[in-house]
């Protein structure tokens, strides 16, 4: 289109409506205690034998929304950095969602108070393993030794500090400048947000490496993958990208936002989407091929974990569900460009990135099981060890998840869910995609 | 306006030129066109001006799906090159494969054989893709009629044109020419093809026919080589090493007198010959039987091992042997020496050299304490259980048939080898050999119920040992 459309906001409600997320924010607050709470108490929190498996059931929901939430703090600095038009009207969601970091600091606590407290049902690094210990039988009690310098509990919580204060330093840092870039219209916001966001994104990107290597790698302690925080990160842009499509979508349904965001912006984030599909892919990928060509014991375990016992069908999910079927899927231009479409794939991409976070946690589960099968030489074609998704699960996801809605309410409160007078608006309401 | 220098009779009239100041008028002309149903059309723009395909009307292209075409048939390819080249041998009666063993891994495994296959997929779609482009676009292009127009320059500095096909159904040139000063243009243009008939100049017949004759000439020249004889001297392109200054067996040797180049060093001229009187030859030691081979002086060493090795061990593992020793004839065995060499030293430190020698190159199958729990034996045994592997199991040193061996027999098993077992005559020294062979008979010492009165035969030795 050559004719200028528009400058401004013209439609009226751009806000979530403070009447609605009064009713609303209660119901869902209700809802995540009592479903994070019921978990706790039947998911066997607070035995001995069950608590295992709750922490892992915990730490999967948990890394799902925390990468939501980090991928949606990673898309708004991108913006601001690479000073991009195109994503004005969306970036707002995305920073409300950025701002989850808080609940998600909070929601951390019981895995800190765990490996503060030195209980070794999520993480096995937190004692010293005893004699054969079967986690440790690869090693020994000198890889122990080496390793306990870096994983140990003091030195864990001292990193998770570190890194939820830059988080959260990030998101509301840029949150409450885009809101008050809504009033003043000063250019200098953006300047100010561009030039803070490069130092803090080398800030952000090894707190999350280091993240993911706390959180997720150190669960098979004598495990190592030099891709896998990329592999995280690969995830959390994949799932914060379909996250704020999803959003974005119902908040549209819903009338929250009218003809601010069109259907370029859409076609865009699904062109984001694609891409990134496709980087998750590769990067899986290349960290698996990598282990299985050199087939050394020490590293192929983990796969193995993955391949046997049952977990392969979990497996397969992901390699059709989350690469193949997704890149076919989103391929052509038509389907980029169908709302209806993109609702249904931003949820089938969100449902397999919970997938894939629970391929990285669960076989951990029963991995001191497996020691014994792998140390016979055979391979486990018995189904045992594989750990279907529970009523545990479920409760702790719809828990997690409405404390994340909540967050959305609370901090959004009745501020536009647009930036108004973002120096770049123009740029973003007239934006076409040839 | 007609172009310069033109005959008018050659002239074909293919569209009309519009020339426009910027790009806002030229899009309101497009669109009207557009609406008015005129297709056949193009906008030419020193910049990509923004939403001038929607304006003119151009239809979405095709070349995705060429692209995914091309993919999905380099895909195919990359797939069934690599599992047809790696993983089939003589599928068809030429062009075989070549089963491509490396270290056992599987001959067609997708993990390995998917980064070619993405490769080529990329190679294949960005070949499309430019390719395509280019062909759809009707490129390459090498003459068009607008170059001729001298306005049309402008085209790259600050004009905009639009130009209307005379082969497009609402083509009307006066009305087109009139709606052209309507939106605004600054000029309008006849646009002409000059049909002028080309004709090449005369002489490049002949210059053509000249070609295809002396092109003929390498095949003739080929095809007469084929049908003759080389005399000349042999070319041999790559050297490589084949004239090496050494001389080989059954050659001249060297010259006694390069200036004549007819007298020999050698008086029968050859450059391999036998042995000088005093040589003593590495392999042979026949000298000292007893220490390098084990064998008793003067029995017969025509029984040395070789594949006579694996008949004797194959007989000898059978329970029935009770007498190795004595039924040498019978299993064509030479006399093995039955006490330690008088080179060998028998003290302990012989004995803890033939500990340290044994541990290095023993216990890995007969294990460190000699019952044939070697890591190396295990595993072997695990796999031929599961018929991965053939392997003769290694022999407990306890075992009745090992204690009653000669310490010759014991020291020719290691220098020799026996069934799956190689020799080690090339890594351990005779006097190692021997180092060993004391050891075993002292680790055999430690288990009082294996030993038997021949194993205590040594009388010599036994009152040094530890």
């Amino acid at each position: 289109m050559a004719h200028i459309r528009k400058a401004e906001i013209t439609s009226p409600i751009v806000t979530l409506g403070g009447e609605s997320t009064s009713r609303v924010l209660p119901v869902l607050l209700v809802v995540a205690v009592a479903c994070i709470g019921a978990a706790f108490f039947f998911g066997g929190a607070f035995k001995d034998t069950g608590r295992a498996a709750f922490m892992h059931s915990y730490l999967v929901s948990y890394m799902f929304f925390l990468s939501i939430t980090l991928g949606c703090i990673f898309f708004v600095m991108i913006q601001h950095l690479t000073k991009a038009g195109w994503s004005v009207t969306v970036r707002r969601v995305a920073e409300i969602m950025g701002c989850a970091i808080f609940p998600m600091a909070i929601l951390f606590i019981p895995i800190l108070l765990s490996v503060l407290g030195g209980d070794t049902s999520l993480y096995t690094w937190v004692k010293e393993p005893a004699d054969g210990a079967p986690e440790w039988a690869v090693g020994d009690q000198r890889i122990f030794d080496i390793k306990s310098t870096f994983l140990n509990p003091t030195w864990f919580g001292i990193r998770a500090v570190v890194y939820f204060t830059i988080w959260t330093f990030i998101a509301f840092r840029l949150y409450t400048w885009s809101v008050k870039q809504d009033e003043t219209g000063d250019k200098k916001i953006s300047l100010k947000s561009q030039a803070y966001c490069a130092p803090l994104m080398l800030g952000f990107v090894l707190s999350l490496a280091f993240a993911a290597f706390d959180w997720e790698m150190s669960l098979a302690p004598m495990w190592f993958s030099t891709m896998f925080p990329v592999y995280i990160f690969a995830g959390c842009v994949l799932s914060s990208l379909a996250t704020i499509l999803l959003v974005c979508l119902l908040l549209q349904k819903t009338g929250r936002i009218t003809d601010e965001i069109t259907i370029e912006h859409y076609h865009d984030l699904a062109k984001l989407c694609f891409a990134f599909i496709f980087f998750w892919g590769y990067i899986a990928f290349s960290q698996f091929m990598l282990i299985w060509y050199a087939n050394i014991p020490e590293e192929t375990f983990w796969y193995r974990f993955r391949f046997e016992g049952g977990w392969i069908l979990f497996s397969l999910v992901l390699l059709f569900g989350h690469l193949f079927i997704p890149f076919l899927g989103m391929m052509a231009r038509t389907v980029r460009r169908n709302k209806t479409y993109l609702l249904f794939a931003a949820i089938f991409l969100l449902a397999m990135h919970w997938v894939d976070h629970y391929w990285i946690v669960m076989p951990q589960l029963n991995a001191s099981v497996y020691e014994g099968y792998f140390s016979s030489g055979e391979p486990i074609t018995k189904t045992e060890y594989v750990q279907y998704p529970g009523f545990i699960d479920l409760l702790l996801f719809v828990g997690m998840g409405a404390l994340f809605v909540a967050s959305f309410c609370l901090v959004s409160g009745n501020r536009a869910l647009v930036p108004l007078k973002d120096p770049r608006l123009h740029e973003a309401l007239n934006y076409d995609n040839p | 306006m007609n172009n310069e220098a033109d005959n008018i009779e050659q002239q074909k009239l293919i569209g009309v030129l519009g020339q426009f100041d910027d790009s806002h008028t030229l899009m309101h002309a497009c669109e009207a066109l557009r609406d008015s149903g005129v297709k056949k059309m193009d906008a030419y723009t020193p910049y990509p001006v923004h939403g001038i395909e929607k304006a003119i009307g151009i239809p979405r292209t095709i070349l995705p799906w060429i692209v995914l075409a091309v993919a999905s048939g380099g895909l195919c390819i990359g797939l069934g090159m690599q599992w047809y080249t790696n993983a089939t041998e003589q599928l068809l009666p030429f062009w075989s494969g070549y089963e491509f063993r490396i270290s056992g891994k599987p001959m067609f495994s997708l993990p390995a054989n998917i980064p070619v296959t993405f490769e080529v997929i990329v190679l294949s779609s960005a070949f499309a893709a430019f390719l395509g482009m280019l062909v759809l676009n009707g490129l390459p292009r090498l003459a068009n009629p607008l170059h001729r127009i001298p306005r049309f320059k402008r085209v790259t500095n600050d004009k905009f044109f639009l130009m209307v096909d005379a082969d497009d159904d609402q083509f009307n040139l006066d009305q087109l020419k009139n709606n052209f000063s309507d939106w605004g243009a600054s000029d309008v243009e006849d646009v002409f093809l000059d049909q002028t008939d080309w004709k090449l100049p005369a002489f490049l017949k002949t210059v053509a026919v000249l070609l295809l004759v002396l092109m003929l000439v390498p095949p003739a020249l080929v095809f007469r080589a084929r049908g003759m004889t080389y005399t000349g001297t042999r070319l041999h392109v790559v050297p490589d090493m084949d004239w090496q200054v050494k001389f080989k067996t059954q050659t001249e040797g060297p010259l006694a007198n390069n200036d004549t180049k007819t007298e020999f060093f050698f008086k029968d001229i050859r450059a391999q010959f036998a042995p000088l009187p005093g040589t003593v030859s590495r392999s042979d030691q026949s000298g000292d039987v007893e220490f390098f081979k084990g064998i008793q002086q003067g029995s017969d060493l025509h029984s040395s091992h070789g594949t006579p090795a694996v008949l004797a061990s194959n007989q000898e593992n059978e329970p029935q042997e009770e007498q190795p020793a004595t039924t040498d004839a019978a299993v064509d065995e030479p006399n093995w020496v039955t006490k330690i060499p008088s080179q060998v030293k028998v003290d302990k430190d012989t004995v803890l050299r033939g500990q340290r020698q044994y541990d290095i190159y023993c216990a890995v199958c007969h294990g460190y304490s000699g019952e044939g729990n070697g890591l190396a034996n295990n595993r072997a045994v695990a796999l031929s259980v599961s018929g991965e592997a053939s392997w003769t199991e290694a022999k407990s040193l306890y075992d009745p048939t090992v204690i009653d061996q000669p310490v010759g027999r014991i020291y020719d098993t290691i220098t020799n080898g026996r069934s799956t077992m190689g020799p080690y005559a090339t890594r351990i020294k005779p006097e190692d050999r021997w180092a060993i062979v004391l050891y075993v008979k002292a680790l055999q010492k430690t288990r009082k119920d294996a030993v038997t009165a021949e194993a205590d035969k040594p009388a010599d030795a036994s009152d040094d040992k530890n």
